[in-house]
């Protein structure tokens, strides 16, 4: 699945998107709200699942190599969050969806073999 | 005005750097001056006198059991009590220091507490050296003109075969910022990364880093990171000024955290740290004193075939 398919399901805005940000292949996803589970996770052009909005989260992120991150369940995004998701050029999306029916939507899709 | 070169001064990055490297056996003065319950409080005066020495210990069966002054003697000089054994009027509660802890938590020690020297025990509890502040400096001079000689000679090797490239910084980390947390770490996967070190190895050594990086941060009064790689391994250390660790075995054990609500409100906290780094790390040491400080080593091998990332499951 792609980038843009994963957006449009989790009904996400965009807080970073880089050119070409639609057609980034997602392989995997990891849904954590653990620095130190989301640190040692792994997996090749992985999809970030998160609630914390510490700018911590996307500095963690480009240390594993994940490809972009979705916030979950938060209406507001710090402006250090964002900023830091620029800095990095890390793809950086916000949903209201709570963290579990943004898995159960992602796990669907996936299944469907999109 | 203190003699000791102090932790948090920000010109002494480097001379921290230096201080790490030795430890409190490598500076001590081993030649002893100590007496038994006891000797006189003259006696004592009399050894001062004759080794122009301000402080002397006092063992029972080579263990330290209380410490005379200088200033005991001017009282007891003054209150006419110089006859008297040295039971009866030394400080009793000593502290002491190990002697194989590293000379920054002796630098620490100096900085909390107001003696002027510490008797250093071996293992055993044992009195085996005394330090003084004159002691670090001097240690510290030294140490630091080897390492100018070193640098000299490996700048100019570099120069002439144009291989060797090493890498070497030190971040200071502040008690509570997380701003700049993780910084280090970025670097040192971005210089991994320009070298063409395997990806699962560049990940573990980010991993030690990071969480290094941010035990400093979340759990240190703060302290410096350092990063040295060259063609064999990364070399990472952090080492804070306290308030040290209680129970070292146990911030060993996944899942164990003193962290307070606010840090995990941050995302951390899960008493993952310390665990993670060591099963990532080829090399790792860790060592703690309270109220001086903490100093963790973690080695990665970058020729390692062994990549694996060791996922906790």
């Amino acid at each position: 699945m792609n980038l843009k398919q994963i957006v449009e399901t989790l009904e996400a805005v965009p807080l970073h998107a880089p050119e070409g940000w639609e057609a980034l292949e997602i392989e995997d996803v990891f849904a954590s709200d653990l620095i130190s589970d989301i640190l040692v996770s792994e997996g090749d052009n992985q999809l970030l699942l998160t609630s914390l909005t510490s700018l911590q989260v996307v500095r963690t992120a480009a240390l594993v190599g994940a490809v972009a991150i979705v916030l979950v369940h938060r209406r507001q995004t710090p402006p250090g969050m964002v900023s830091a998701a620029k800095d990095q050029d890390t793809p950086l999306f916000r949903s209201t969806l709570p963290k579990y029916e943004a898995c159960v939507k992602l796990g669907r899709m996936q299944e469907a073999g999109a | 005005m203190s003699e000791v070169p102090q932790p948090l001064d920000d010109s002494s990055l480097r001379i921290q750097e230096l201080a790490y490297g030795l430890k409190v056996r490598d500076v001590m003065t081993t030649k002893i001056f100590a007496v038994t319950r006891t000797c006189t409080m003259r006696d004592v005066q009399v050894i001062m006198k004759n080794n122009g020495i301000s402080g002397v210990p006092v063992v029972d069966d080579s263990h330290v059991v209380g410490i005379i002054s200088m200033n005991d003697i001017m009282n007891a000089f003054v209150d006419g009590y110089m006859d008297d054994a040295v039971s009866l009027h030394m400080i009793s509660d000593v502290q002491t220091l190990s002697d194989d802890v590293p000379l920054t938590f002796a630098m620490s020690a100096f900085s909390k507490f107001s003696f002027r020297r510490f008797p250093v025990v071996n293992q055993k509890n044992a009195l085996v050296g005394i330090i003084t502040p004159r002691n670090i400096n001097l240690a510290l001079i030294r140490e630091l003109s080897r390492q100018l000689d070193e640098m000299e000679e490996t700048g100019e090797q570099t120069k002439s075969t144009g291989e060797n490239k090493v890498f070497h910084r030190i971040y200071r980390l502040t008690r509570y910022d997380f701003e700049h947390a993780g910084r280090a770490s970025a670097e040192l996967k971005k210089q991994l990364k320009a070298r063409g070190v395997p990806p699962k190895i560049i990940r573990r050594a980010a991993i030690a880093s990071y969480e290094l990086e941010i035990n400093i941060v979340a759990h240190s009064h703060g302290g410096t990171f350092t990063v040295l790689i060259d063609n064999e391994r990364v070399r990472i250390t952090a080492n804070d000024f306290g308030p040290g660790i209680p129970d070292v075995d146990s911030a060993m054990t996944e899942g164990y955290s003193t962290a307070n609500d606010w840090i995990r409100s941050q995302g951390f906290g899960a008493g993952m740290g310390l665990p993670n780094v060591k099963r990532v790390s080829d090399e790792f040491e860790i060592q703690s004193g309270l109220e001086m400080g903490t100093m963790v080593k973690a080695i990665v091998y970058l020729t390692d075939s062994n990549g694996e990332c060791g996922q906790n499951n």
